[in-house]
């Protein structure tokens, strides 16, 4: 169980800041989804929740410790981050590409040990891409490619994974099968999951929490019913939103939506 | 799980590239102005042949295959490492400028150090060496911003940079110079394996008994290198640190080689991608076997171009530039689409 929380974070790049001020908890076991317009600074704050990049000031602190404070090797082993669009070189196959997912338990050379073998095989099974083992990464689709990319995350072993936009470039389906791939994952492993998601309903529909961010602060955060209101919606993106409710779920929908008169959504 | 299929392909072509050296090597050595059969050779090579033979094997022929060998494998690791740490297929040491540094200091060293005949021949690859040192830590300085990541593009870039105003400086220190020593500086860029003594495999040996392995001790983190910054640094990475370690020792067995060998550019290119071809980008897998195919594409292009033109020879460098350009222009193309 990993306690996860920023305090007074500040990032931004020499004199522009990009989050101010922001103390968030991200609660355990739960699957949070960070959301807000382009710029708002949502993929910021994911990146310097996992040393990404550093903060000019405040802290992240996982366990009761700073980030900084932990020898990068030692947090890989708590979290696992996943990228926009990650990359590996070509020709790497997928059970390689997963087996690097190890490196925090491996000292040189990059022996695996029978443990390893097991966990990059549970890895690989759990995501529904053992068939897909030896093929290279870069002959897969972009929805298996994800799956792949999901797998190296869980062959860390971690309580926790970060995830930038994991279904950006995935057809609606796809979309679909990545989130209850996770929802999966949260909900038999109890895996604390935080992403940075750009559609609300897909946030909430899978996601137990919601940060809304606008301009580096939050707007609202807490469940996806206190969040996906109108007036939230308002203030974050800018719409005028009609919000319903999810006929399968049960959960909020925003069912369609007008952009405020005399406004754009650039300001 | 490890693609085992792939490990027993490694194994075999790491067997047949051990077999096609002690050919080529057996060939190198009964082949020249005094042309020995196979059996000839053997015979010397353990200690039952005559004398004149022996001297040809011991004395002149072996040194220099081994140092073609040896400088090939470095070159062939040292390429290896830059292509992993700048995700770019068309990184070299040749072409990011460590050549031109010790070129240059070769250039300044044999122009204007005193020369004295004994111990000429020891200094040089000391020069070279510290030339191409100076050159890595300036591009290194170079390509350093504060607060920022070291970008191995950034860094490929000043490199490219430093090697074509390098090679300018040469033609400036050259042109000044009288024709003599003019001549051994252009053989030398050219890639003429001048030192081909005993003393120079001793020279060498230690940085690949010592960075080869090395690199294979680092394959994890050249693997982690070659995915997206956030990848690696989300695995556990410290990618500054490691980034800096593995820079010194491409630098260090680019060097070493350079010094001896003289300047010799697409082997380092070369070498592993042809290993990547064949066994895919998984370092514990492909660098092995670049090693190997490095070291013996100079052996064999130095043994061509040593015994094609008699008696002097074409520089070996040149022979490799003969099949890396265009290998270089093929892999540029395949590289844009």
């Amino acid at each position: 169980m990993v306690q996860i929380y920023t305090e007074n974070l500040h990032i931004g790049y020499g004199e522009r800041t990009i989050v101010e001020d922001l103390t968030v908890q991200i609660p355990e076991n739960r699957i949070t989804a960070i959301i807000g317009a382009n710029g708002c600074g949502k993929s910021t704050l994911l990146k310097a929740m996992t040393r990404i990049i550093a903060a000019q000031s405040g802290s992240v602190i996982i366990d009761g410790k700073r980030i900084t404070e932990i020898k990068t090797k030692e947090l890989a082993k708590k979290m696992a981050i996943l990228p926009q669009s990650p990359e590996c070189p070509a020709g790497l196959t997928v059970g390689e590409l997963v087996s690097y997912g190890r490196y925090p338990y491996q000292k040189g050379f990059g022996h695996l040990t029978q443990k390893d073998r097991d966990v990059i095989h549970w890895a690989l099974e759990v995501t529904g891409v053992s068939a897909f083992k030896n093929h290279p990464v870069d002959a897969l689709s972009g929805g298996q490619r994800q799956r792949v990319w999901i797998a190296l995350a869980l062959a860390q072993e971690t309580d926790v994974i970060f995830l930038d936009e994991p279904t950006t470039y995935l057809d609606i389906a796809h979309q679909l099968e990545v989130l209850e791939l996770l929802k999966r994952l949260n909900d038999e492993q109890q895996r604390t999951i935080v992403m940075v998601l750009h559609d609300i309903n897909q946030a909430a529909r899978f996601c137990d929490y919601i940060i809304a961010l606008k301009n580096g602060r939050i707007v609202k955060a807490g469940t996806c019913e206190d969040v996906i209101q109108a007036d939230v919606l308002r203030e974050v993106f800018h719409i005028e939103a009609v919000i319903g409710t999810d006929p399968l779920t049960g959960k909020p929908l925003c069912t369609t939506y007008n952009l405020i008169k005399g406004e754009t959504a650039y300001v | 799980m490890m693609a085992t299929s792939l490990l027993k392909k490694q194994r075999r072509i790491i067997l047949l590239l051990v077999l096609l050296i002690l050919l080529t090597g057996l060939t190198g050595l009964s082949i020249g102005s005094a042309s020995l059969s196979y059996a000839q050779t053997l015979l010397a090579l353990i200690g039952h042949g005559n004398p004149m033979d022996e001297f040809v094997i011991f004395d002149i022929r072996l040194p220099r295959l081994l140092i073609t060998l040896l400088s090939g494998m470095a070159l062939a690791a040292s390429g290896a490492i830059l292509q992993n740490l700048s995700r770019n297929d068309l990184a070299d040491p040749g072409v990011i400028g460590i050549n031109s540094g010790a070129g240059v200091a070769v250039a300044v060293y044999f122009l204007f150090a005193p020369v004295n005949h004994d111990s000429f021949t020891y200094i040089l690859p000391i020069a070279a060496f510290i030339g191409a040192f100076i050159t890595a830590c300036l591009i290194y300085g170079f390509s350093y911003t504060k607060n920022a990541a070291l970008e191995p593009v950034r860094f490929i870039l000043v490199g490219v940079g430093f090697s074509l105003a390098l090679s300018g400086l040469m033609i400036v220190i050259i042109s000044s110079s009288d024709k003599q020593k003019v001549n051994f500086i252009a053989s030398w860029l050219a890639g003429s394996i001048w030192g081909d003594g005993w003393p120079f495999i001793l020279a060498v040996l230690p940085w690949l008994v010592v960075l080869i392995p090395f690199t294979l001790y680092k394959a994890q983190s050249l693997n982690l290198l070659s995915l997206h910054d956030t990848t690696s640094i989300g695995l556990g990475l410290p990618i500054q640190k490691e980034r800096l370690i593995l820079l010194a020792a491409a630098v260090g067995l680019a060097a070493s080689s350079v010094s001896v060998t003289g300047s010799i550019s697409f082997i380092g290119l070369m070498a592993p991608h042809l290993a990547k071809a064949l066994v895919g980008p998984r370092s514990q897998l492909y660098i092995p076997i670049a090693v190997l195919i490095g070291g013996w594409l100079l052996m064999t292009a130095d043994l061509i171009g040593h015994n094609i033109v008699p008696p002097d020879g074409i520089p070996a460098g040149i022979i490799v530039s003969l099949i890396g350009a265009p290998y270089f222009i093929y892999l540029f193309f395949r590289q844009k689409t």
